[in-house]
């Protein structure tokens, strides 16, 4: 669960969170591309959840696995989530709630690491 | 007439600055629901598993979950009604982090498992202590 895909899954999550700063400091709702990107997180979100579960499923080590399966599951939900709810937003508060999202990512990325390496809640 | 004619006023055009779940609300209700998820879910995951290792911390922390998700669907919601559920839940966690920050800090025995407002929310970046000043400033400028 660590590795290079969760370490590009951070960087990404948060090169978008700093992209959505921009736009809350320029007082800009998000536009198309950066939906767009949002996007292209959660795909990398759901390999991330998907490749959890299926080392999760080869592994008879023992760690909180019902805490794990509940953070990956957050992580896949987040993103379309603030997605929802920013849509009637038309000011640049719908880049702020982005922005917060962008900046939760990670560290949910970050919980899943530590519960797969055995820490509790 | 002039009855109805100040009723539509009231309602055509509301003034989107002054609805709480506008604008700087919107992200403001992110924030709780964070709170009211993370909450919610660490506190299940306690009370299943280890309640018996620290009663107290696990039943504060549900608490604190209920608190949270109170607020969360206030502040989505938005309406007059909500706005004072609102304003009552973050009181509550408002009073809540201050008694449960201290004490946990005068009371360390007690407090052996780390809630959301134990040490203040330090486990959270103190956002749990700037949380509800923030959630009630925030309702005192819609108003």
């Amino acid at each position: 669960m660590t590795g290079i895909y969760a370490t590009a899954l951070i960087v990404l999550a948060l090169t978008l969170a700093g992209w959505a700063v921009v736009l809350l400091i320029v007082n800009r709702p998000p536009g198309a591309a950066l939906i767009g990107a949002a996007a292209v997180l959660e795909l990398v979100l759901v390999g991330f959840a998907v490749g959890g579960i299926v080392q999760m499923l080869g592994t008879d080590r023992e760690f909180a696995r019902a805490e794990f399966v509940g953070y990956l599951l957050a992580c896949v939900a987040i993103v379309p989530a603030a997605v929802w709810w920013m849509k009637d937003e038309k000011t640049r508060a719908a880049s702020g709630v982005l922005a917060v999202v962008f900046v939760v990512v990670p560290i949910l990325v970050v919980r899943v690491q530590q519960v797969w390496a055995g820490a509790g809640v | 007439m002039p009855v109805s004619d100040a009723t539509a006023g009231g309602e055509i055009g509301p003034d989107t600055r002054r609805q709480v779940n506008r604008g700087f609300g919107r992200v403001l209700v992110v924030v709780y629901a964070v709170f009211a998820v993370a909450a919610t879910a660490r506190s299940g995951i306690q009370i299943a598993t280890k309640f018996e290792q620290a009663p107290v911390a696990y039943l504060l922390s549900a608490f604190a979950a209920v608190v949270y998700i109170v607020a969360t669907i206030a502040l989505a919601r938005g309406d007059r009604t909500s706005r004072k559920v609102a304003t009552v839940a973050i009181v509550i966690e408002l009073v809540g982090v201050l008694a449960i920050g201290t004490a946990s800090l005068l009371l360390p025995d007690q407090f052996p498992a780390a809630s959301v407002w134990s040490r203040f929310g330090l486990g959270y970046g103190l956002i749990p202590l700037l949380l509800p000043f923030v959630g009630l400033w925030w309702l005192r400028r819609t108003r």
